[in-house]
C-alpha cells in the first residue's frame, strides 16, 4: 500500500500538525508514503474563475503521480475534490484531455488518468483501503471517556457524483466510524453538515467567521469535548480562528480541534509530541486530562 | 448654501428674482441668455435653474432639453407668460420640475424653488443612507389618475366631474402642512393657474395649480379640520376640490396618465439612479444563459424551475441575504448579464455544494456560479482576492511562499523539506491564457 502524498498548499505551512501526525500514523499502519517534488497547488483556487487553468494545474499533478505509478492520498479536502474530479474528467473526455496534454507539452495516449491512478482523501484511504478492522487491531489505547464531534467538511464527500456516491453526504458515517474505532464517542449534533466558511474567507471575513461560529456553537451545545477535522482549511477556521470568533461573538467555546490522524495517533500509542498536539492553537489539555 | 441660476432676457426680472431668492438664503447667479446659461452650467453646479419659457434665440424648451440631456438630475422651473399654460405642462412632461405663471409673487417664487431644493435634499438624504433605505423616496402614484407630474392629479368621477388634489412629490416636498386656503364653491378655475394656497412649516406658501379648468362644485371641508390628510392620504381623503370641468377631453390630453405616466415615472427613477430596482429590457442579454450553458459546469442552467431549494440550503445565504442562489439564477435567466457579472455577490459562494446535492433538477448551482465567475474574469471583472491568489500561485506555485526558515522548522519536526522557487503555475497560466486576462498582465 503506497501512495504519493499530496500535501497541497495549506497543510505543509499552516497545518504541520496534520502532516506530522499523518506521516506518523502512516508509518505505524504500514502505509507507504512518497513525496513527489513535482506536486504543486492542485488548481482549486482558480477553478471558480478560470476553468482551463484549473484543469491544467490539476492535470500536471495527476501526470506526476501517473508517471511515478502511484495512487494519490490527499490531506486537504479541496485538493482531493479537485484531483478526483479532474482525474475522472480527463479520463472520460478525450477532446479536453488532448487539449490539456498538448498545453502541458505531453503526448496524448500516454496518460489514462482515472483509468490508471486513483485519488483518495486520507480519510477514505483509512476507512476503505486500510479498513476499520486493521485499525482496530492496532489500537493500543482506547480513548474512552471523550466525546467528539466529527466535522466532515464539504469537499470530502461533495459533490457526491465525483465520488461515485461513495457516501451519502446528508448522512455520512466514515469519520464517525473512524472516531469510534479509537474508543472515543462520536456525538451527533445539529450543525453536523455545515460548511466551515473557509471558502469565502478571502472574500468576506464576516460571513466566513459567522459560518464557523454556527458550528462551534452547535458542537458546544452537543456537549462534545472537541471537534475532529480532516481538512487544513476547516482546521484553520475552527482552531486558528476560534479565539477571534469567541471575541467577535462574545462567546466562550474552548473546543479543542484535532486532525483525525492526531486522534488516531493517540489511540495507536504514538507519543503526543510526534503528533504535533503542541501546535494546536486551542489547547488540547482538557482532552488529554480525560484520557489520562 | 443652495445655488440657483435665473435665466431671463429682462434685466429687471433677473434683479427681482435675485433679490427675492438671495433674501431667502440662496446663492443666485443671473444670465440674460440661454447660451450664457449653458456656459455657466458647465463650470458651476446649480441646485435649481429658473428660466423663462420664451427667450430669444434658443427657446426655454430647447434649453430644457439640452440641460436635461447633459445633467438629467437638474431641477428646472419654467416661467411662463400669458397663454402658455399648455407649453408649461408640456415642459413638465419633458422633465421640468414646475412652472410659474407671470406675474408671480415673491412667495410663489420662494415656494416653488423651495420645493425643488427640498426634493433634492430628500434624494441626497436617501442616497446617504445605507442601501436598505434606498426606497425612502419612492413614488406612490395610483395608475388610474391623470397627472400634472410632480404637482397635481385629476380623478374622473362622472362624465364631466372630476376631483383634484396634490400628488406624491408635491406632498413630500412641502413637508408638514400648517394652513390651507381652499377656493370657494362656484369659483371658476383655469388649468395651470393657482387655485389654492398651502402653507408649510416656516410659513412658506405654495401655490396649487389647477390641473383642469371648470367650476368648483365642492371643496373638501374635511381638509380644513384635518390638514394632515394632505400628507397622509393625498390621493384619497386629502382631495382638494370637485370640479365640473369645462374642457375635460382637451385638457386631459395635456396631462399624463396610464402608460405615459409610467414612462415618465420610470424615466424619473432612472434619472435618480434607482435603476437597480428595475429590469430594463434594453439592457438585457437573452444569450447570457446560453453563454453560461457553454461553460463547464453551466450546462444545466436552463432546467432550473426556481424551486428555491438551493437558497434554502445555502449556508452563506443564512448569514447574508445578498447571496441568494435562486435570485441569481432568475437574474441569469432574465438576461441581466451586466448586473450579475458586476455584482459583488457572485464571489460569495463558499463552494460547499449543499445546493448541488439537494437540487431536484441537477442544476448544480456551485458550478453555475463558477461558470458565471469564469465569464466575469474573461470580461476583465476580477475580484482582487482572486487576483492576489493567482499572483501568489504564479510566483511560488503555492498559495504561500516557502522560505528557508519554513524548511528549517520542518526539518526540526522531522518533516521533509519543501522545494523553494517559482514552480510551474506561471507557465500554466501562460498556456491557459489567464496571464493575459489579469489586469496586471501577469
Amino acid at each position: 500500500m503506497e501512495y504519493a502524498l499530496f500535501l497541497g498548499c495549506t497543510a505543509p505551512i499552516k497545518a504541520r500538525n496534520y502532516e506530522l501526525s499523518t506521516r506518523r500514523i502512516a508509518d505505524t499502519l504500514g502505509i507507504g508514503i512518497v513525496d513527489l517534488p513535482e506536486f504543486e497547488c492542485c488548481g482549486f483556487p482558480v477553478k471558480s474563475a478560470h476553468y482551463e487553468s484549473f484543469l491544467l494545474m490539476a492535470a500536471r499533478n495527476l501526470i506526476a503521480a501517473e508517471e511515478a505509478g502511484l495512487n494519490i492520498c490527499v490531506l486537504c479536502s479541496a485538493c482531493a475534490g479537485t484531483l478526483v474530479e479532474v482525474n475522472r474528467y480527463l479520463a472520460e473526455n478525450k477532446k479536453t484531455r488532448r487539449k490539456v496534454l498538448s498545453k502541458l507539452g505531453k503526448q496524448d495516449g500516454q496518460y489514462g488518468f482515472a483509468n490508471n491512478i486513483q485519488v483518495k482523501h486520507l480519510t477514505r484511504v483509512l476507512h476503505e483501503d486500510v479498513g476499520l478492522e486493521k485499525i482496530e487491531s492496532m489500537i493500543k489505547k482506547r480513548l474512552s471517556h471523550i466525546s467528539l464531534a466529527a466535522h466532515y467538511g464539504c469537499h470530502y464527500l461533495k459533490p457526491s457524483k465525483i465520488y461515485d456516491n461513495y457516501e451519502d453526504p446528508e448522512n455520512p458515517h466514515s469519520l464517525d466510524e473512524l472516531i469510534g474505532v479509537t474508543g472515543a464517542e462520536s456525538v451527533d449534533y445539529l450543525a453536523k453538515e455545515h460548511c466551515c466558511g473557509a471558502g469565502v474567507l478571502a472574500i468576506n471575513e464576516d460571513i466566513a467567521l459567522s459560518m464557523a461560529q454556527k458550528k462551534l456553537a452547535s458542537v458546544k451545545e452537543s456537549g462534545a469535548d472537541g471537534i475532529v477535522v480532516i481538512c487544513p482549511f476547516c482546521g484553520a477556521m475552527y482552531d486558528e480562528n476560534q479565539k477571534r470568533i469567541e471575541a467577535k461573538f462574545r462567546a466562550a467555546y474552548d473546543l479543542p480541534v484535532l486532525y483525525y490522524p492526531q486522534l488516531l495517533g493517540l489511540a495507536l500509542g504514538i507519543d503526543q509530541k510526534l503528533l504535533g498536539l503542541n501546535m494546536n492553537r486551542v489547547k488540547v489539555d482538557s482532552l488529554l486530562d480525560k484520557l489520562a | 448654501m443652495s445655488k440657483i441660476l435665473v435665466v431671463d432676457d429682462e434685466q429687471v426680472m433677473l434683479d427681482g428674482c435675485k433679490a427675492i431668492l438671495t433674501k431667502t438664503g440662496y446663492e443666485v447667479d443671473t444670465v440674460l441668455s440661454t447660451e450664457e446659461a449653458l456656459r455657466k452650467t458647465e463650470v458651476t453646479k446649480y441646485d435649481a435653474i429658473v428660466t423663462d419659457l420664451k427667450l430669444p434665440g434658443m427657446t426655454g424648451m430647447e434649453f430644457l432639453e439640452i440641460l436635461k440631456d447633459r445633467e438629467p438630475e437638474i431641477d428646472v422651473i419654467m416661467i411662463t407668460g400669458y397663454a402658455t399654460v399648455e407649453s408649461a405642462v408640456e415642459a413638465m412632461k419633458l422633465g421640468a420640475f414646475d412652472y410659474l405663471s407671470k406675474p408671480f409673487t415673491p412667495d410663489e417664487l420662494r415656494g416653488v424653488v423651495g420645493r425643488a431644493i427640498e426634493r433634492r435634499r430628500l434624494l441626497r438624504e436617501e442616497r446617504s443612507k445605507a442601501t436598505k433605505n434606498r426606497v425612502a423616496f419612492e413614488y406612490n402614484m395610483p395608475v388610474d389618475l391623470y397627472y400634472l407630474p410632480e404637482h397635481s392629479w385629476v380623478r374622473r368621477i362622472t362624465e364631466g366631474t372630476v376631483d383634484i388634489g396634490i400628488d406624491d412629490v408635491f406632498q413630500k416636498t412641502i413637508g408638514v402642512v400648517t394652513n390651507i386656503n381652499l377656493p370657494s364653491r362656484n369659483t371658476i378655475i383655469e388649468q395651470g393657474n393657482p387655485c389654492a394656497e398651502i402653507t408649510g412649516v416656516a410659513g412658506r406658501v405654495y401655490k396649487f395649480l389647477a390641473p383642469v379648468s371648470g367650476q368648483i362644485v365642492e371643496v373638501n371641508e374635511g381638509l380644513k379640520k384635518e390638514r394632515s390628510l394632505l400628507n397622509t392620504d393625498p390621493y384619497g381623503k386629502g382631495w382638494i376640490a370637485r370640479i365640473r370641468a369645462s374642457n375635460l377631453k382637451g385638457e386631459l390630453a395635456n396631462l399624463l396618465s396610464g402608460d405615459a405616466m409610467i414612462q415618465w415615472w420610470l424615466r424619473r427613477e432612472i434619472v435618480e439612479r434607482k435603476t437597480d430596482r428595475y429590469v430594463q429590457i434594453s439592457t438585457l442579454d437573452p444569450n447570457f444563459k446560453h453563454e453560461i450553458a457553454q461553460e463547464p459546469g453551466g450546462e444545466n442552467i436552463k432546467v432550473c424551475f426556481g424551486c428555491g431549494i438551493c437558497t434554502a440550503t445555502c449556508p452563506v445565504r443564512e448569514i447574508d441575504s445578498a447571496y441568494n442562489p435562486r435570485k441569481i439564477i432568475r437574474m441569469v435567466l432574465l438576461g441581466m448579464k451586466e448586473r450579475v457579472l458586476k455584482s459583488d455577490f457572485i464571489w460569495l459562494c463558499s463552494t460547499c455544494y449543499a445546493c448541488a446535492e439537494r437540487c431536484p433538477q441537477n442544476v448544480n448551482f456551485t458550478n453555475i456560479i463558477n461558470a458565471i465567475k469564469n465569464i466575469a474574469v474573461k470580461e476583465g471583472i476580477i475580484h482582487p482576492a482572486f487576483s492576489a491568489q493567482v499572483d501568489l500561485l504564479a510566483k511560488h506555485g503555492r498559495l504561500y511562499e516557502v522560505d528557508e526558515y519554513d524548511n528549517w522548522r520542518r526539518e526540526k519536526l522531522g518533516l521533509p523539506t519543501l522545494w523553494i522557487g517559482e514552480g510551474s503555475a506561471g507557465k500554466v497560466f501562460e498556456a491557459s491564457g489567464l496571464k493575459n486576462i489579469l489586469p496586471t498582465g501577469r
